[in-house]
């Protein structure tokens, strides 16, 4: 393929609006319990000591109190530390909240994460009033509709990966554009790793060709990328930074999975088998309301000492039955050559299929068997989840709460 | 500091129909009759197919977070709070 060698910044008007829900659980808190507003809080994943900070209000992100942070670590920055519990319906709450709000603007709107949204505003009426424009009026929607608490922060641009850049510019509460007439400016205003995707290992390729500054690495040209990234991605930012999309693409879904890190450590695979079942319950109950059947399951360890075992097993007939995948989970489990205590869990089922195709087995009844998943789900969503659950997974009740994952949300409506 | 509670509780609701809102006034625990100064939020979660609406709300000193059942419209005070820390 070839690749043009000289390229101009993208000059259409910003079409891309990126919109971040600043602080997002821990300003959603603050909205529900106003005795909270204006104080230092911590919504972390258990408020133990070991609990780790998954969000922190604007108050205790100024006292240095960052997400990835241990409880304990938080306290002793700042000794009146308020932390929270999640409550992921109160969030998800919020986002279909906001996105209902958004789809008064446009059709085309991503959820890029529970509090991060991208909207293409090309083709639609509302472009004719301006993004700013919009903006503005989203945040005051927000407010009215929403909380008067929460605050997002906006950026435009003609591709999504400015648009999140100028989104990151101010925050909390910013709108800004990066256009061809500002991002000389802009980019000096910024280091390599402020833009989204470059990590310290990305920062090490750029020097190592001699790039040290984002000014630097939009002169680059696309042999100098390429010899950095010693892959296409050299001249997807070749077009990033220049206004040019590359990053509006929508991936299937190729599997399905959940992940817990354990209160305890546990070591044998009796006393991890409750835990396992559980999630494998949530795993099969999301995979076939989804309408998908697996070809094939992964457990994946990582134990105290920070030693990691995963293996995956693919099969040769197609399972949807959760009592199906635990029971090779837990093949997977015994395999492990490792006897050491356990930090976390994490289990996922790959090869999707469209569950129409139910292959009838010699051997059992699967027509039978689908007949008795369907009724037991059909129960579990009547009457709410783990009414109905198999024996392995007795006593569990305090283990696997309900999270919000980072990253894309699919299945939320 | 938070404690859970839930508990059945009194609660006085008033929907306005030219404002179109609809939040507690009031509510009886304790033996007091606690008067609603601001709800900070209402969501809905469903339980199976129950319904549940929840009003976080707090008085002149004192978070409340009330459930009510759809099904029977009975309330629970499921927590209260005080915003200092735990």
């Amino acid at each position: 393929m070839d690749y043009p060698i000289k390229l101009d910044f993208n000059r259409r008007p910003s079409s891309i609006m990126h919109i971040d829900l600043n602080s997002c659980f821990a300003s959603i808190e603050q909205q529900a319990n106003p005795l909270l507003r204006y104080k230092p809080l911590a919504v972390a994943a258990y408020d133990t000591p070991n609990g780790c900070i998954l969000a922190a209000s604007i108050e205790a992100k100024r006292l240095g109190i960052k997400v990835g942070l241990r409880v304990k670590e938080g306290r002793l920055l700042c000794p009146d530390l308020i932390v929270r519990s999640p409550d992921s319906d109160k969030y998800r709450s919020v986002h279909l909240a906001l996105r209902k709000i958004l789809s008064d603007y446009t059709p085309k709107i991503v959820p890029k994460s529970i509090d991060e949204f991208v909207l293409d505003f090309s083709g639609t009426p509302a472009f004719q009033k301006g993004l700013f424009f919009i903006g503005k009026e989203i945040k005051s929607r927000i407010k009215n509709e929403i909380g008067e608490y929460l605050t997002v922060s906006i950026g435009l641009g003609p591709n999504r990966f400015l648009a999140k850049t100028a989104s990151n510019l101010h925050k909390p509460d910013g709108l800004d554009e990066i256009n061809e007439k500002n991002f000389r400016k802009i980019y000096q205003s910024l280091s390599l790793m402020d833009l989204c995707g470059i990590n310290r290992q990305n920062t090490t390729r750029l020097n190592m060709v001699g790039i040290y500054t984002v000014p630097d690495f939009f002169k680059a040209d696309i042999p100098l990328l390429r010899s950095a990234f010693h892959s296409i991605l050299g001249y997807y930012w070749f077009l990033r930074l220049r206004g040019w999309e590359v990053d509006d693409l929508d991936f299937d879904t190729k599997s399905f999975g959940h992940s817990y890190s354990l209160p305890k450590t546990l070591t044998s695979p009796e006393e991890l088998a409750p835990i396992l079942s559980k999630l494998v319950e949530k795993v099969g109950f999301r995979m076939r309301h989804s309408d998908f059947q697996a070809k094939g399951v992964h457990l994946a360890l990582l134990y105290q000492d920070h030693q990691y075992f995963h293996e995956g097993k693919s099969l040769d007939q197609p399972i949807f039955d959760s009592r199906d995948i635990f029971r090779v989970a837990m093949r997977l489990l015994r395999h492990s050559p490792y006897k050491l205590p356990v930090r976390n869990i994490a289990i996922s089922c790959f090869g999707l299929s469209s569950r129409c195709t139910l292959q009838l087995g010699l051997f059992c009844d699967s027509i039978k068997k689908e007949n008795l998943v369907t009724a037991i789900d059909d129960i579990n969503d009547r009457w709410g989840n783990f009414v109905i659950t198999p024996a392995t997974m007795a006593n569990t009740e305090k283990y696997v709460h309900d999270r919000i994952g980072f990253g894309q949300i699919r299945s939320l409506i | 500091m938070i404690q859970k509670i839930s508990a059945p509780v009194s609660v006085q609701l008033v929907y306005d129909h030219r404002l179109r809102t609809v939040m507690p006034r009031q509510i009886f625990w304790d033996g007091k009759a606690i008067r609603v100064a601001k709800v900070g939020m209402h969501h809905t979660v469903r339980e199976g197919r129950t319904l549940f609406h929840i009003f976080s709300v707090t008085s002149s000193e004192l978070f409340f977070r009330l459930k009510l059942d759809t099904d029977n419209l009975f309330w629970t005070l499921e927590e209260i709070a005080d915003g200092l820390p735990n």
